[in-house]
């Protein structure tokens, strides 16, 4: 029981005045460069795609802050860096295109290949030049990770990948994939005979086709590998130990701000909205939409506190798997329950065009995806009632 | 040390025949001295006073065992009153203290006679009002010559103290207290100026941090009921339906606890004026603790089935608490009205500088309407 407690983050006094400053720079920032950029393109928060801002983010060191200074980094807090990304979600910045790879491929990158991959590919991470998806999901393994086909022969020429993967968000975007692969035979563990392997997405044999989503936006691909050549230094880590190395990059998928902010431009809207229709900000306010937002309010000071308090835990060395899958949950009904009280608000009542019913509309068709991507609802509950002790 | 002394205490006296004995009418008396003597009542008073000055991030294992153990004693009221009565310089008495501090100020009026100062008015849902010799009234917005005052009233004077016999769910006293002159002992201003309403705020973090200990035992309870309760031949917690549920109940009480710890980090110690997050921590934790206790409390009852619904079980002495502790020092709704209306004034540009500052401008309780009005909603 003892891991499912989250202690709030108590910032070490030299880190105050620091994260304080950062804080501030990031807001200047933001205000200057997003000063035209709309609520059509916030409302899609982490999901926004944009290399020139990624460009931009990279050249202040804003990427990667907290890595070892030999691949760009500047070996700064954890708690620095959460700084940056809350300030970032909060704005609605478009930060899509290097998350997954600063939040999570270049970690692996680092630990599991120190001195050959690292040091080419990082750096390009760090200037947000050089993005990432993940190929996880195959067309009959969802939840069931352990299940996936897509296979890698090791010939004498490098690994042979041949199979398919499904959902992966901004493949057509990205430089390279670290894909999970069966190297192995199941055998007693079904979670045994995994690898990881880093992929080129420019090598012949590998077709990207769009999976347009329900948004009627083009970010999920289908992944075909047909005798796909992987040189052999691009096995990461160590071979069948797949399951293991995707247990704790999942860990780093679950545990950010992200998990509880991708709803924030409707809330922001919201708020103006109450304060609007209401005649100025001296007019007394409607106290149901006050507790709604109150609430919201609350939760979000909530989350908050706990997504420092898993940042702090990975500051610490801690493993913060099952207290991520616990914000994430949480998260996650926050950011679903937006669109509906939103609903019971100002459903039907929302001016046509305006930023809050375009805000309304765009979060209500997205928040479905909010408790399926990164581990659904389900299986992140699996995973805290076996932490205690129930399966 | 003080979560030790707490814990053994609490763990080896609070009973379930305690607990019975209390719910038939009596109150503890020996409990309350075994916990006076170990200074559990001062712990946030001042150490001149004959306090512990301890902060509240120290004496939140207090308030969390008051939950966890269903400890039935007008502890956290005496703790709030003995910080507040010390910090103002004034003795503070022997024995529990209730808190009064009335939404609606018009009828409160001081008096000074030769018999010393007297205290008119009348305050809904005091808790233990009537296990109390001594109440702190606190007067925010009063006539001009007692706003902002803590006023230390002696609620033995049977002829000027009219106490309705009231329980809330967890048949605890909670009650109309009407004073017609009530001697006043000693009264000072309000010692922490920066919380216009001091015993609302510091209230709904004690409130926060108790109903996170009762609903860590319900957790606890329930996981443990799940494994050990056998249907189909197999323990019920192996069924994904009840692992779902006690995996969300584990969700809420990791938020509550984590609401409850902020606000006990952002309330005031004896020395501290660092009252600028009071106000938003409290209310946040409040909110939050307040809406994890209505799912909690419905969680646990469906896990433990009809046996948790008997009274030979205990699971009801946590539950009915949480029901009753939600209500108190203010509902969720209406801490929720008071963040949101500032998190609507502080609008699109101001609300998220509020959530990392955890301050928002205006957020002071001033124009709050009441909490728990003199004339209730079905009188």
């Amino acid at each position: 029981m003892q891991a499912l407690r989250i202690d709030p983050c108590t910032l070490p006094p030299d880190l105050l005045a620091d994260c304080a400053a950062l804080r501030q720079q990031v807001r200047a920032f933001l205000a200057e460069a997003l000063a035209d950029f709309p609520a059509a393109l916030r409302v899609r928060n982490w999901s926004g795609h944009s290399p020139a801002f990624s460009a931009q983010l990279g050249a202040r060191g804003w990427i990667g802050m907290t890595w070892p200074r030999r691949y760009g980094g500047q070996a700064r807090s954890p708690l620095e860096r959460y700084v940056v990304l809350e300030e970032l979600l909060a704005a609605g910045a478009p930060v899509g295109a290097h998350w997954v790879a600063e939040r999570q491929s270049a970690l692996l990158l680092m630990r599991l290949s120190p001195d050959l991959l690292a040091p080419r590919i990082v750096p390009g991470i760090v200037r947000g030049e050089t993005f990432f998806c993940i190929g996880m999901s195959e067309p009959d393994s969802g939840s069931d990770l352990a299940s996936i086909r897509t296979r890698a022969l090791r010939t004498d020429a490098g690994w042979v990948v041949n199979g398919r993967k499904v959902w992966t968000s901004r493949a057509h975007q990205a430089h390279y994939m670290i894909a999970l692969v069966r190297t192995g035979a199941p055998g007693e563990v079904r979670q045994a005979g995994l690898s990881q392997l880093l992929v080129d997405m420019t090598t012949p044999g590998l077709t990207v086709r769009p999976i347009v989503n329900q948004l009627g936006e083009h970010d999920f691909n289908e992944v075909t590998f047909d005798d796909v050549l992987v040189p052999h230094a691009h096995l990461l880590g160590v071979e069948g130990d797949g399951w293991a190395q995707v247990s704790a990059e999942l860990a780093f998928e679950r545990s950010g701000p992200e998990r509880y902010l991708s709803s924030t431009q409707l809330l922001l809207e919201m708020l103006d909205a109450a304060a609007g229709g209401q005649g100025g900000p001296a007019a007394p306010l409607d106290a149901r939409q006050a507790v709604a937002l109150g609430r919201i309010t609350a939760s979000y000071a909530t989350l908050r506190q706990m997504s420092l308090g898993v940042s702090a835990m990975l500051a610490r060395g801690d493993n913060p798997a099952l207290a991520a899958a616990l914000v994430k949950d949480q998260g996650a009904l926050v950011e679903q329950a937006m669109p509906d009280i939103a609903h019971d608000l100002y459903g039907g009542l929302a001016a046509p065009g305006s930023a809050l019913a375009l805000a309304m509309s765009y979060t209500a068709r997205a928040a479905p995806s909010f408790s399926l991507r990164g581990g659904t609802r389900e299986i992140l509950r699996g995973i805290i009632a076996k932490g205690m002790g129930l399966r | 040390m003080i979560e030790q002394s707490a814990e053994r205490l609490f763990a080896g006296e609070v009973t379930r025949a305690l607990r019975m004995r209390f719910e038939a009418g009596e109150f503890p008396q020996a409990l309350w001295q075994l916990v006076a003597d170990q200074g559990l009542p001062l712990a946030l008073a001042t150490e001149a006073a004959g306090g512990i000055a301890a902060s509240w991030a120290d004496a939140y294992p207090i308030l969390r065992g008051i939950g966890h153990w269903q400890v039935p004693l007008p502890l956290a009221e005496t703790m709030i009153a003995g910080q507040l009565l010390s910090m103002a310089g004034l003795q503070i008495p022997d024995g529990p203290i209730a808190l009064i501090e009335p939404d609606v100020a018009g009828q409160w009026v001081l008096r000074h006679s030769a018999a010393g100062q007297r205290l008119t008015g009348r305050a809904q849902r005091v808790a233990w009002a009537s296990a109390c010799g001594w109440a702190l009234v606190s007067l925010p917005a009063a006539a001009p010559s007692v706003a902002g005052r803590i006023l230390l009233v002696d609620l033995r004077d049977a002829a000027s103290v009219h106490i309705s016999a009231q329980r809330n769910p967890a048949n605890e006293p909670c009650e109309e207290v009407a004073l017609h002159g009530a001697p006043v002992r000693a009264q000072a201003a309000n010692p922490l100026p920066a919380l216009h309403r001091p015993v609302r705020t510091l209230g709904a973090i004690a409130s926060s941090a108790m109903m996170v200990g009762a609903m860590e035992w319900l957790l606890a309870q329930s996981v443990q009921y799940a494994q050990d309760r056998l249907q189909f031949g197999r323990p019920i917690g192996k069924n994904q339906a009840i692992q779902q549920q006690l995996a969300l109940l584990a969700g809420e009480v990791a938020a509550a606890r984590v609401a409850a710890l902020v606000a006990c980090a952002d309330a005031p110690d004896v020395a501290a004026a660092g009252c600028a997050s009071t106000v938003f921590s409290a209310a946040v934790a409040k909110v939050r603790c307040g809406e994890a206790a209505t799912r909690a409390a419905a969680i646990a009852h469906q896990v433990h089935g009809a046996i948790g619904f008997s009274q030979d079980h205990g699971l009801h002495f946590a539950t009915r608490r949480l029901w009753a502790w939600r209500e108190a020092h203010g509902a969720d709704a209406w801490w929720a009205q008071q963040l949101g209306e500032a998190a609507i004034r502080a609008g699109s540009a101001g609300f998220w500088p509020a959530i990392t500052d955890r301050h928002f401008a205006g957020l002071d309780l001033r124009s709050a309407p009441p909490a728990h009005p003199a004339h209730p909603v079905n009188p």
